[in-house]
């Protein structure tokens, strides 16, 4: 089957409210109790966290999932790079709202605060994450991570970002 | 050296350019074909002094570049500046999209086997 189209895959966005905020925000169908279990706990959240594909796996996946609690998550590619990710959960409220420091380990100064909200819409769950870093320094460090990484670019996506920054930070625009 | 400083200060130079509506406009059309300052200034029923200044925020951005021609000057799109910005939005996009796609494959999963077992989530 080439190319399957995940449910709701077309609700993902991602935009760029202003220099040091990345927004995204898609809708799962499933209630927002299981959004929020499938995203915490542990034992849910290496079965998709990491598994980017054949060959992904997540060795490491400790979650400490209480205000203060750490966590450390490490993703393992099918060549054996590994990301290893951890941070501190600073606000839990379940089931709609987490917020937490993320550091990704080769840069331990870029931490990144990420907030995010599962709000009910039409009887399924958005999700909402905001990650703000902390100034425009540490936001290219995450760039030139980016490009380390080599993710595709494509000139397309320009309109997305062009989009982003005149959208309001709230209220992506329902489908 | 310094180089970083220079990366972010042209990063928020290009954010800072495209945080309005004209200019994005602006871009948008020079994406289509080169054009002058009159032809620009078409669509947008502005005054050339107007578009001029929108047109010099660009180009200190690095977003357009004029031409030699004294008499058109004809304005051409940069892309480099904007290929950064991207850069910055594409890698959240190119890792949280599977990702989320994973999770929605996921959840249905659970879905089924709450389905099958009664629900029994939220035992510790």
């Amino acid at each position: 089957m080439a190319a399957s189209k995940v449910a709701n895959s077309d609700t993902f966005k991602v935009t760029t409210p202003s220099a040091r905020v990345i927004h995204m925000t898609r809708l799962f169908d499933a209630p927002r109790e299981l959004v929020f279990e499938a995203m915490n706990r542990p034992e849910h959240v290496r079965r998709w966290w990491g598994n980017l594909g054949d060959g992904y796996s997540v060795p490491v996946c400790e979650v400490d999932f209480r205000v203060g609690g750490a966590w450390r998550m490490v993703n393992q590619t099918a060549d054996g790079h590994m990301a290893p990710f951890r941070g501190v959960y600073r606000e839990i409220d379940p089931p709609g709202r987490v917020v937490y420091i993320e550091i990704f380990e080769p840069f331990p100064d870029a931490e990144s605060l990420v907030t995010a909200l599962l709000t009910e819409e039409g009887g399924k769950t958005r999700l909402t994450l905001t990650a703000e870093y902390p100034s425009e320094a540490v936001r290219d460090m995450v760039l030139k991570t980016g490009m380390e990484t080599g993710a595709a670019l494509s000139y397309d996506h320009l309109e997305t970002v062009a989009a982003g920054l005149k959208a309001a930070p709230r209220a992506p625009s329902p489908r | 050296m310094g180089s970083q400083q220079t990366t972010a200060d042209r990063l928020s130079a290009t954010f800072a350019a495209l945080a309005d509506p004209t200019r994005r406009a602006i871009l948008a059309r020079l994406a289509a074909s080169e054009c002058s300052v009159t032809e620009l200034a078409q669509p947008f029923a502005m005054s050339m002094p107007a578009v001029s200044k929108h047109l010099r925020v660009l180009e200190r951005a690095g977003l357009i570049a004029r031409g030699r021609d004294a008499q058109r000057r004809p304005c051409r799109l940069k892309a480099a500046p904007l290929k950064a910005v991207a850069e910055w939005t594409e890698r959240f996009r190119a890792i949280w999209e599977p990702r989320l796609d994973r999770l929605e494959i996921y959840l249905q999963e659970l879905k089924a086997k709450e389905a099958k077992h009664g629900r029994k989530q939220g035992s510790k």
